[in-house]
């Protein structure tokens, strides 16, 4: 059975799109859209979990030679790009040329593209042949096929792009499942069923079963809430803030809920939130407080880490949503580590004796000095919003709890980013949303040499830079593991993050939707759901 | 009438100068750094500085203002930083849905706020006028935030006499299906306080002295309320009303939120959390622009109500 056009799934985005050319995206929503209608070389196994790369253009998985700095993938043929006027009324077939190009526009400044760090490493791309993509790298990368397989890197064609110029964001035309029927910007996005779609068969069904996706960009909870009630939206993806109304306290759809045959797909996001502390000696030429590896410095940091209330920010400010992060990878991604346990515990007693300990006195007013006997103030940089302030707020009352005195540093978010790519800022609560399902993507985030990207808390350990390196040139694995515990019990031994939280996120689904099972990588499930009549 | 034009519009200049530098210090003192907006999660220092070559910040200040003043004078205020979408067509594209709304919006709630405004000034003290100030007060007293909720939640959602939220394609199911709700609620929050002050308006023309004479001479009060209050207290109605036109298009922002209205205000608080300088500059620069033509044409409307008054 071929698409059903009658089968229409109405899902909702919470955040207007930017676009839908591939190398000029960054958003989720946008990412969504993209998923859906362009085709990477390699995606991921829609049940298996961990997630799991199969091919997808791709004849087979990538060839790895040459210690990790060569892939070499042929592309199936007979894939076709969906029709428009850019191909002149000729069928478009796909070729490795596509790829090449596609993976070349993300190094053109011209693109500014938000995802060239991930082809960075990209040496040379060469197409031996029609189908054949070879793929040189500068250094070994051993999870490149993960680059490979995400929704940005879908293949565009050039045909197109020169044809459409400064309007791709609006024309976007891939060989995946779907293809732009209507678009209202910030509004509609209204996809159909690709005609030229392969023949793409899963589980004995011919793939998309539905006939479109439409999608309506809702930004307020109370109006996705309402319309997913009265069944105008048959998957809601987005309503965390008002979980209670549909949940129970142990994570289970309410009752009522249940009989009307709605369906919760609760997981976790491939996700952490952590507050870091800038590891500089000075910030701008003025003594840190927190930063440095002298005693004291380390006693100070790992005192605030140990008095920061995460149970509260996950009841209050995540109203129950969220799970503690234990590891810097989060779960989900290969290489985090369910056993390991922390040693910066919640335990405002042993914090304030170690804060004694190490000299740092309570002045008349509660608050402490350093131990030199000047004033210490701790700088905490968030942005204006109403969430940040619940941030303020919980991290003052956590650090007057250990006569730390807190000051807010109120900035705007592009403001706050450039101060911390400077490595002026002296603490700030960030998240890392996983770009590839790999521990690799978490633990560059403390690498020296990613300073002034990355690394935002300019974190420079020699011995956590040497295990990371040795990590890159390993797979996934027992070794790799073993080293990623390292370096977490390093980062740990420095406390250089405090470690916050994995967000849950809450699917709820319509009875009709068929087939849904929430992936960890891929943005969304659209290719394999159905709707029963 | 035409010296008047012209001395009006050439007072346009230096009020839209005015507006020009305020806009681009503001911008530029609370903006921040689009480049870190745009750069994405991790981006080194020459992806920045090329990001800020292409959006021409790296200019100086005084080259970047000489080209706000071009874009104004051609009206090309390029391509947003965000989309890449003409400014030119984010304006011609999300207009018409802002219109469709705001248009029965201000007609409705001027006729409703002016019929309830002149029974209250001509039944002043008795119970109609003291129960329509109640009315007000309290209407006064809820937040637009409160009507949103409440409308869509029991009209649409209980009630499903209109769809929670949405936009079509054609005029009419906009217009009667999807715009609805959201012009009932637009209403709502303006009655209590137009009406407050058309009922000022009123009161100040029932107490003249040729409401008394028509009275004397034994006019009807229909014809009395009418003909002669009702066309002498228009003028301030009328600038009232075309006052509010301008800042309703760009600050009708929580009724599109709320009713998923792709129109002007939406577009406008998007550009904000975006940091889209080309599209704020545009919004401010297209609203002044409109406020003080709206000025301009309510005053000649003035004329056009009273021939007594004098243009000058």
């Amino acid at each position: 059975m071929a698409a059903d056009p009658a089968k229409i799934l109405h899902v909702t985005f919470m955040a207007a799109e930017a676009g839908f050319d591939p190398v000029k995206i960054s958003d989720y929503y946008s990412g969504s859209v993209v998923e859906a209608i362009f085709d990477p070389l390699l995606t991921y196994d829609y049940l298996a979990r961990p997630a799991r790369l199969v091919p997808n253009t791709a004849l087979a998985l990538p060839a790895i030679t040459d210690g990790g700095r060569t892939y070499t993938l042929k592309v199936r043929p007979g894939i076709y790009f969906a029709a428009d006027p850019a191909f002149k009324g000729v069928k478009r077939e796909l070729v490795a040329a596509d790829y090449a190009y596609s993976i070349r526009r993300f190094a053109d400044p011209k693109n500014r593209s938000p995802y060239a760090f991930l082809f960075a490493g990209v040496a040379a791309l060469e197409t031996p042949d029609r189908y054949t993509l070879r793929i040189r790298l500068k250094h070994t990368d051993l999870n490149f096929s993960h680059v490979l397989a995400t929704q940005i890197s879908g293949a565009v064609a050039r045909e197109v792009i020169e044809a459409y110029g400064d309007e791709t964001n609006s024309h976007p035309v891939g060989t995946g499942p779907f293809v732009l029927a209507k678009y209202v910007r910030s509004s509609k996005i209204v996809l159909a069923a690709s005609p030229t779609y392969r023949e793409h068969y899963w589980e004995g069904r011919k793939l998309p079963s539905l006939g479109g996706v439409e999608i309506s960009i809702m930004e307020e909870t109370q109006s996705r809430w309402l319309a997913f009630q009265r069944g105008e939206t048959d998957i809601e993806y987005q309503l965390w803030e008002i979980a209670p109304t549909f949940m129970t306290g142990d994570g289970r759809l309410r009752p009522e809920f249940e009989k009307r045959g709605i369906g919760l797909e609760r997981s976790i996001d491939a996700e952490i939130t952590y507050t870091f502390f800038n590891m500089q000696e000075t910030i701008g030429g003025q003594p840190n407080p927190v930063g440095g590896f002298s005693k004291e410095k380390i006693a100070l940091r790992r005192a605030i880490a140990m008095a920061y209330r995460v149970d509260d920010q996950i009841r209050i400010i995540r109203k129950g949503q969220a799970i503690r992060a234990r590891y810097p990878i989060p779960p989900g991604i290969a290489g985090h580590d369910p056993e390991y346990a922390g040693s910066i515990p919640y335990d405002p007693r042993t914090a304030n004796a170690l804060l004694d300990k190490f000299g740092y006195k309570r002045g008349h007013d509660g608050y402490r000095t350093l131990p030199d006997g000047k004033p210490l103030a701790v700088r905490y940089s968030s942005t204006p919003t109403e969430r940040d302030r619940q941030f303020d707020e919980l991290w003052k009352q956590s650090l007057d709890s250990i006569g730390v005195r807190l000051e807010i540093h109120k900035d705007r978010f592009p403001e706050l980013n450039k101060l911390q790519d400077q490595c002026r800022l002296m603490m700030r609560t960030s998240a890392w949303i996983a770009d590839y399902p790999d521990g690799d993507n978490f633990m560059q985030l403390l690498y020296g040499p990613n300073t002034g990207q990355s690394n935002n808390a300019c974190y420079r350990s020699a011995e956590y830079d040497r295990r990371y390196e040795k990590s890159q040139r390993l797979p996934d694995g027992a070794e790799r593991n073993k080293l990623y515990r390292e370096m977490t019990r390093l980062m740990e031994t420095d406390t250089v993050w405090m470690l916050g939280d994995s967000r849950y996120r809450n699917v709820l689904l319509q009875p009709r939707v068929a087939g849904f099972k929430k992936h960890p990588v891929l943005a969304t499930e659209w290719l394999y759901l159905d709707l029963k009549q | 009438m035409l010296a008047y034009l012209i001395r009006r519009l050439w007072q346009f200049v230096p009020t839209l100068l005015g507006v020009v530098l305020l806009v681009f210090i503001l911008f530029n003192w609370i903006g921040g750094d689009p480049a870190y907006l745009l750069a994405g999660k991790i981006a080194n220092p020459e992806q920045i500085a090329n990001i800020r070559r292409q959006l021409g910040v790296d200019q100086p200040y005084y080259v970047q203002l000489w080209l706000f003043i071009e874009q104004i004078a051609t009206g090309d205020f390029g391509a947003s930083w965000a989309t890449n979408e003409k400014v030119s067509a984010i304006f011609a594209t999300r207009l018409g849905p802002s219109l469709t709304v705001l248009v029965p919006l201000l007609l409705i709630s001027t006729l409703v706020s002016m019929g309830a405004a002149m029974l209250a000034a001509y039944k002043r003290a008795a119970w109609p006028d003291r129960a329509i100030m109640i009315g007000c007060t309290l209407g006064q007293s809820v937040s637009i935030l409160v009507y949103i909720i409440v409308f869509q939640y029991v009209l649409a959602y209980q009630l499903g006499w209109f769809p929670v939220q949405g936009w079509g394609s054609s005029l009419a199911e906009n217009l009667f299906r999807y715009s609805a709700l959201p012009v009932i609620v637009g209403v709502m929050v303006s009655l209590a306080p137009d009406t407050r002050l058309y009922r000022s308006f009123f009161l100040d023309e029932i107490n003249q002295d040729y409401v008394r004479t028509a009275r004397a001479k034994g006019m009807s009060e229909p014809r009395v309320m009418w003909i002669h209050v009702l066309r002498n207290a228009a003028i301030p109605i009328v600038t009232n009303v075309m006052m509010q036109l301008p800042g309703l298009l760009a600050g009708a922002f929580l009724i599109e939120r709320f009713f998923s209205i792709p129109g002007i205000g939406r577009e406008v608080i998007l550009a904000v959390e975006r940091s889209d300088f080309p599209v704020i500059k545009a919004v401010t620069v297209y609203v002044a622009i409109a406020t003080m033509v709206v000025n301009l044409a309510a005053d000649l409307l003035y004329k056009a109500i009273d021939p007594r008054v004098q243009l000058k």
